[in-house]
């Protein structure tokens, strides 16, 4: 389980997030939504140790993340697709790939993970030996995605996904992300793309300005007169 | 014609151990390390006082001399680049850059305090040579071109077979990727700066018997191994190995045609000319790695 209390982060002295509280169980796959400068990407970065938090907790399994470094989180098994990607450019798709399995000690395991990635995205699997650097914007998102898979992680962290994607590409994306969760993931989603995330994952935080705005299942919120209005534009 | 090529061949090869250190500090953590001939001077020193005061044959000399240059490179990097790293919020090249001519200048002086300004050094380390297409080749040149080749070869080796390697290649391609990755960051650091230091220090070591140790030593090999990253494109690793050679190679041919003073002039103008052509160097980025 993942629940974060209170959690107020920034960076330097600008305060991004305040009293961030968000918690999600097993199995479930959840996302935050909200528009530009909200502090999504910031959530998730708090999340991973990528940034240390200003105060609050952030407890995942039963562990506290606040002062724990990348690694160690990582080693949690917390996995964070960043928007970008940080993909490896010079390195093929193969070598990406198994540089998610780094901290994987059994090999039969990790080639294990390869062939399952390659199975949920087979594209991949005719691109192994080209340079990452190489490939288009669907191509590499998917590689971000399935390295982070083959880390074999807990809880997934997707920044973003669809941002740059074809939306027939989106859907897979979100498809395969909805099955991941099935079989246990915990996904945190941070989407912009309001309408078709809501109707993919079970429950959504509306994150505007540092602030959670409100909370609720996808059906409740697709049926909120706020969230139709700000967000799906109908009146 | 045939001389020339030889020598620069045999300098080059030094030049190619010193230059990936450069190359490898600065691509993984970009650091324009001017400390970096330093290194090159404790390898130096500590061979040298390997082989007098222990006793120990030439090439366990030379692997003592590796392995101080090795410890003094993460101790350095630890106590320097790392806090520096932690609180670092302006221009890192720029800070990395005055901290190694800091480093360079602490270096100098606390040896030529230590040590006096004194040359340190053995006439040979092993007796003989052979004849290579009618030149005498010393073996001390050739046990150092030797060592040269073999420490590229497993260094390159190791980063890309081992998970340490290639998480050193990682965090040169993305830092934040590598950490994302479960990366220790600050290890990597660490032992990339240690491992710069140590390929200075072995060259260093290897060439005890042409150059004797002494504090101002560390200059002219790292002019050398600036010119060649410079010359193939800075961060560019896998180039270091054909720059060395061929700095090696117009050094050797400028001494030859213009005399010994004139090498460091040649060299620059040939890189000025190239960089105007080519300003990323003459393999650009492309092939990073």
């Amino acid at each position: 389980m993942l629940k974060l209390e209170n959690l107020c982060a920034g960076y330097g002295k600008l305060d991004v997030l305040w009293d961030v509280s968000i918690e999600i169980n097993e199995g479930e796959f959840v996302a935050i939504v909200g528009p530009n400068g909200a502090g999504k990407t910031t959530t998730m970065r708090a999340i991973s140790g990528m940034i240390k938090p200003k105060s609050g907790s952030i407890v995942f399994n039963d562990v506290n993340l606040e002062k724990k470094s990348m690694k160690d989180i990582h080693d949690l098994g917390v996995s964070f697709i960043t928007d970008g990607g940080n993909l490896f450019p010079s390195m093929t798709v193969k070598e990406n790939l198994y540089m998610g399995a780094l901290s994987i000690k059994d090999k039969t395991k990790r080639d294990q993970l390869f062939e399952k990635c390659l199975g949920l995205f087979p594209r991949l699997g005719e691109r192994l030996s080209q340079p990452a650097g190489l490939m288009s914007g669907g191509e590499r998102k998917m590689l971000g995605i399935a390295r982070g898979l083959m880390s074999d992680p807990k809880l997934m962290l997707v920044d973003e996904p669809s941002l740059g994607l074809a939306p027939a590409v989106v859907l897979d994306v979100f498809k395969t992300l909805k099955m991941l969760s099935r079989n246990g993931v915990i996904i945190l989603l941070v989407e912009q793309n309001v309408n078709t995330t809501l109707k993919i994952v079970d429950r959504a935080y509306i994150l505007e300005q540092g602030k959670i705005r409100g909370q609720g299942t996808s059906k409740e919120l697709l049926a909120s007169d706020y969230v139709q209005r700000t967000y799906l534009g109908i009146e | 014609m045939l001389n020339i090529l030889l020598s620069g061949i045999l300098r080059g090869g030094m030049y190619m151990l010193i230059a990936l250190g450069l190359a490898l500090v600065y691509g993984v953590m970009g650091i324009p390390n001017f400390a970096h001939g330093e290194y090159y001077l404790f390898g130096a020193y500590a061979t040298y006082f390997a082989l007098t005061y222990l006793g120990v044959s030439p090439v366990i000399a030379i692997l003592i001399g590796a392995a101080v240059g090795f410890i003094f490179g993460c101790i350095i990097e630890r106590l320097t680049f790392a806090p520096l790293r932690k609180r670092n919020t302006g221009e890192w090249v720029t800070n990395a850059f005055m901290i190694g001519a800091g480093i360079q200048l602490i270096i100098q002086n606390g040896v030529q305090y230590l040590f006096t300004a004194n040359y340190y050094g053995v006439t040979q380390l092993f007796e003989g040579g052979i004849k290579l297409g009618g030149i005498n080749v010393s073996y001390d040149r050739i046990v150092a071109f030797a060592i040269a080749i073999a420490a590229l070869a497993l260094f390159w080796l190791f980063l890309k077979k081992t998970k340490t390697g290639i998480s050193i290649l990682a965090v040169a391609d993305d830092e934040v990727g590598a950490m994302l990755m479960g990366v220790d960051i600050k290890k990597i650091h660490t032992l990339t700066y240690g491992m710069s230091s140590m390929l200075a220090a072995l060259a260093g070591g290897a060439l005890i018997s042409m150059t004797p140790a002494y504090p101002l030593m560390g200059t002219a090999p790292n002019l050398a191994a600036w010119f060649t990253v410079i010359l193939v494109g800075v961060g560019n690793l896998s180039a270091v190995a054909v720059g060395g050679l061929m700095v090696g190679i117009i050094e050797v041919t400028a001494t030859y045609f213009f005399g010994a003073q004139w090498q460091n002039v040649v060299s620059l103008g040939i890189i000025i000319i190239i960089l105007i052509f080519k300003p990323n160097g003459l393999f650009g980025r492309k092939s990073k790695v």
